[in-house]
C-alpha cells in the first residue's frame, strides 16, 4: 500500500535529504525548505521505502503538496 | 519532592549517522570560527611585557597569580576581548572571571601588570563596573589582585572622571560592602593615587612586602610645584627629587602595616599571599550546595560534541532547541511548563549540578498549524507571538516566586509585526514581560546561541535587564543587531530608490549604499565585535558552555539573598498538575 508524504508549509525546496529506494522512519528529516527567510527541516509523517519523489531542488511548493510516496 | 526532581522527563534525542554526516560541514565551520576566537583571546593574554621579563624582576604576572589563586579547572574568564574604548595598544588592562577559590565561588579580577604596571586605561572603568555588578548580582565575594600604577596619564581625559569613570569603582566597593559582600585584595607592586584607592577600598588587604599604596606616588611627590613650564633647571631638580623619593615611595609596608595597620597581612613571597587568600576564603559565608540540591549532580546523557552538529552557523538553518538543551542539562532531563501553549518558546525546569533552574529558549522552525492563533499566516520559530510572550510572563513570575534563577537561550529574529500583531497586543505583552522580569529578584544568565535581534533581544533576559542579568555569553554563531542588514537597507533606502526611479535617475549609487549597509551590519554583528563592544561578556566554545552553566549554578546558590524551600515551590506542582 502506498503512503503519501505532504509538506506542511509552502516554500522553496533547498535540498532533498533522502533518495528513491531509501527506507525511512517517521520523524526522519526528508526536506529542507526555505520560507520566511529561514531554512526549515521537514520531517517524515510516516515510515517506509521511498517509492517516488515528486519534487526537485529549487522547486516552489505549496502547503499540502505531495512531495513523496512511500511503499 | 524527590518525585518531582529525581526523575524528570527525558529531553532530546541521540543524533543519527545521517544527521551527523549532513552536518559535518557545520562542525568544521564552528571549529574554524572558534579557532579564530581562541587565537584572538590568546593574543590578548600574551599582550604587554613577556612573562619572562616580569618574572626576572622577581614578580609574577597577573595570569600566574590567578592560576595559583583559583582552584584548578574552575577559571571561567569573562570580558577577555572587551575593549569598548577601542584602545590600540591594549584592551581594558584588567583580567576577570568567575572561579572557585578553596571551595568557594568568587568573582576574580586583577590588573594586567604586563602593561604599564597595571595602569588605568580607557574602557577599564566599564569593565570593572561589570565585575562589581556581577558580584552584586551573584552575591559572591569579589577578589582583587591589585597591582595598579594609577592612571595612564597621557590619556586621563578618557577615563579619570565622570559618572562611570575610574573613581566609581570605589563607590561600588563601598556599595558591595554595605550589602554584606566581602572584597579581598591581594596587593602587589606600586599603587599610587588611583592605584592607592584600588588597594584601600576593599575589605581585607593582603600585602606583598614590596608593595605600597598611597594618595600620591613618588612621581607626584617629586614634582608637586611646577613653574608653569619646564626648563633644564627644573628638569635637574626633578631628577634629584625623584631619586630621593623613588628609593622609598610613600605608603610602603612600614607605613601601612606597622603604622596605620591598613594591611591586615604582609607576606614575603608572592605565592604565600595567594595561598593566604585561598585560606581566608573559608572564613567567608557560603552554603554547602547540598543545602539547595534537588538531585545528585549528573552529566548530560548526550555528549557536548553533538552541539557542533546541532548549532547551525548558517543563520537561516533551523534546529530543535530541546536537542541542544539535552547536551547541557543534568541527565538530559526537564519538566516543561505549558507544553503546546506558545510553541515558539520553550519554558521549563532543568537541573545543573543537581541545582534547579528555570530555562527559557527560542524554538526554531515551522510552528504547528493554526499558530499564531490570531492570524491566518504561519508562525515560524525564532519569532515571538502572543502565547509565547504570555507564557514567558507567567514562567518568569513563577520562577521569581520560587526563587529559581533563570538561564535564557536566545536565538530570535524579533516579535511578530503588522496590524494583526498589534491588535493581538504584542507591543503591550512584550513590555509586560519586561515588567515581569523587573518584578523578580533572581539572578539570570543569557546564552546568545545565535541571533539577538529587534525588541525581542531586550525581552529575553539580555543585558538590558541590568538588575537581573549576571552575564551574557556568545558563541561562534552569535550575531546581534537591531535587524538583519538586508532589512535595514530596505528600511533605509526604499523611498530613495522609488524617488530616483520616478525621476529617471540611475539606481546604482543607492544600490551601492544598500550593499555597503548590509556589509556594515555584517561586520558589526559578528561575535568578536559583540565581545569587543560588550554586547556579550564572553564568547565561549560550544564545548565550554556546560562549564559556564555549572559555574553560574554554583555561584548563584552559594549564598542566595532569599530562599524558597523545595516543598513550598509552586511551579513544579503547576507543571505536574
Amino acid at each position: 500500500m502506498s503512503k503519501e508524504i505532504a509538506t506542511p508549509m509552502a516554500g522553496k525546496v533547498v535540498s532533498i535529504l533522502v533518495n528513491e529506494g531509501d527506507t525511512i522512519q517517521e520523524d526522519d528529516e526528508i526536506l529542507l525548505l526555505e520560507a520566511m527567510k529561514m531554512e526549515t527541516t521537514v520531517y517524515a509523517t510516516d515510515g517506509g521505502k521511498v517509492k517516488k519523489i515528486n519534487i526537485k531542488s529549487g522547486d516552489r511548493i505549496e502547503e499540502d503538496d505531495i512531495v513523496m510516496i512511500l511503499e | 519532592m524527590h518525585k518531582y526532581f529525581k526523575q524528570m522527563d527525558s529531553l532530546g534525542k541521540k543524533l543519527n549517522d545521517n544527521f551527523k554526516t549532513r552536518t559535518s560541514d557545520n562542525v568544521g565551520d564552528v571549529e574554524k570560527a572558534e579557532a579564530e576566537i581562541t587565537a584572538a583571546k590568546e593574543k590578548i593574554k600574551q599582550f604587554g611585557l613577556p612573562a619572562e621579563k616580569i618574572n626576572s624582576r622577581g614578580e609574577l604576572t597577573v595570569w600566574q597569580r590567578i592560576e595559583i589563586l583559583v582552584d584548578k579547572g574552575t577559571w571561567h574568564p569573562l570580558h577577555t576581548l572587551y575593549n569598548p574604548a577601542e584602545n590600540d595598544d591594549c584592551t581594558t588592562n584588567v583580567v576577570d572571571g568567575l572561579a572557585r577559590i578553596n571551595g568557594r565561588w568568587a568573582v576574580v579580577i586583577g590588573f594586567d601588570n604586563k602593561y604599564l604596571a597595571g595602569a588605568w586605561v580607557a574602557g577599564q572603568p566599564e569593565n570593572i563596573l561589570r565585575v562589581t555588578d556581577l558580584a552584586k548580582r551573584l552575591n559572591v565575594p569579589l577578589i582583587w589582585v591589585v597591582n595598579c600604577s594609577g592612571a595612564k596619564l597621557p590619556e586621563q581625559e578618557k577615563f579619570y572622571a565622570g559618572r562611570r569613570g575610574s573613581g566609581t569603582t570605589f563607590y561600588r566597593h563601598a556599595e558591595l560592602e554595605q550589602m554584606g559582600i566581602p572584597i579581598l585584595a591581594g596587593i602587589y607592586g606600586t599603587n599610587p593615587a588611583g592605584g592607592g584607592y584600588q588597594a584601600i577600598s576593599p575589605t581585607v588587604l593582603f600585602a606583598h612586602k614590596n608593595c605600597n599604596m598611597a594618595v600620591g606616588g613618588a612621581g607626584i611627590v617629586s614634582g608637586m610645584s611646577p613653574k608653569g613650564f619646564f626648563d633644564k633647571a627644573s628638569a635637574l631638580e626633578l631628577i634629584d627629587a625623584a631619586k630621593k623619593n623613588q628609593s622609598k615611595p610613600p605608603g610602603a609596608v612600614d607605613v601601612h602595616a606597622d603604622e596605620t595597620g591598613f594591611f591586615r597581612f604582609v607576606f614575603e613571597q608572592e605565592e604565600d599571599l595567594l595561598m593566604a587568600m585561598r585560606e581566608y576564603m573559608t572564613k567567608l559565608p557560603a552554603y554547602d550546595l547540598d543545602f539547595f540540591r534537588v538531585d545528585e549532580p549528573k552529566a548530560p546523557v548526550y555528549p557536548a560534541e553533538d552541539l557542533y552538529n546541532l548549532v547551525p552557523m548558517n543563520p537561516k538553518r533551523t534546529y530543535v532547541f530541546e536537542d541542544i538543551l539535552a547536551r547541557l542539562t543534568d541527565g538530559s532531563e526537564h519538566m516543561e511548563f505549558r507544553p503546546g501553549y506558545g510553541p515558539e518558546v520553550y519554558t521549563g525546569l532543568v537541573k545543573i549540578d543537581g541545582l534547579l533552574f528555570g530555562c527559557i529558549g527560542n524554538r526554531q522552525g515551522l510552528l504547528p498549524k493554526g499558530y499564531p492563533e490570531y492570524a491566518d499566516y504561519p508562525g515560524i520559530g525564532g519569532k515571538l507571538y502572543r502565547q509565547g510572550m504570555i507564557k514567558m510572563n507567567e514562567f518568569v513570575t513563577l520562577c521569581g516566586r520560587d526563587r529559581l534563577p533563570i538561564i535564557w537561550f536566545q536565538d530570535t529574529s524579533g516579535i511578530d509585526v503588522g496590524n494583526i500583531a498589534e491588535k493581538a497586543e504584542l507591543l503591550g505583552i512584550g513590555q509586560s514581560l519586561v515588567y515581569s522580569i523587573q518584578q523578580t529578584d533572581v539572578p539570570m544568565m543569557l546564552v546568545t546561541l545565535r541571533k539577538g535581534s529587534a525588541a525581542a533581544h531586550y525581552l529575553l533576559g539580555g543585558p538590558t535587564a541590568n538588575r537581573h542579568n549576571a552575564f551574557t555569553l556568545g558563541t561562534a554563531a552569535t550575531e546581534i543587531y537591531v535587524m538583519h542588514g538586508e532589512t535595514a537597507a530596505v528600511a533605509t533606502y526604499t523611498r530613495r530608490v522609488i524617488k530616483d526611479n520616478k525621476e529617471d535617475k540611475p539606481l546604482e549609487p543607492t544600490i551601492e549604499k544598500m550593499n555597503d549597509l548590509v556589509e556594515k551590519y555584517y561586520e558589526t554583528s559578528r561575535p568578536m565585535f559583540c565581545a569587543k563592544t560588550g554586547l556579550i561578556d564572553e564568547i565561549v566554545s560550544l564545548g565550554e558552555l556546560r562549564g559556564y552553566l555549572e559555574a553560574f549554578a554554583a555561584a548563584v546558590y552559594q549564598n542566595p539573598k532569599s530562599i524558597c524551600p523545595h516543598h513550598h515551590m509552586v511551579l513544579p506542582r503547576i507543571i505536574k498538575g
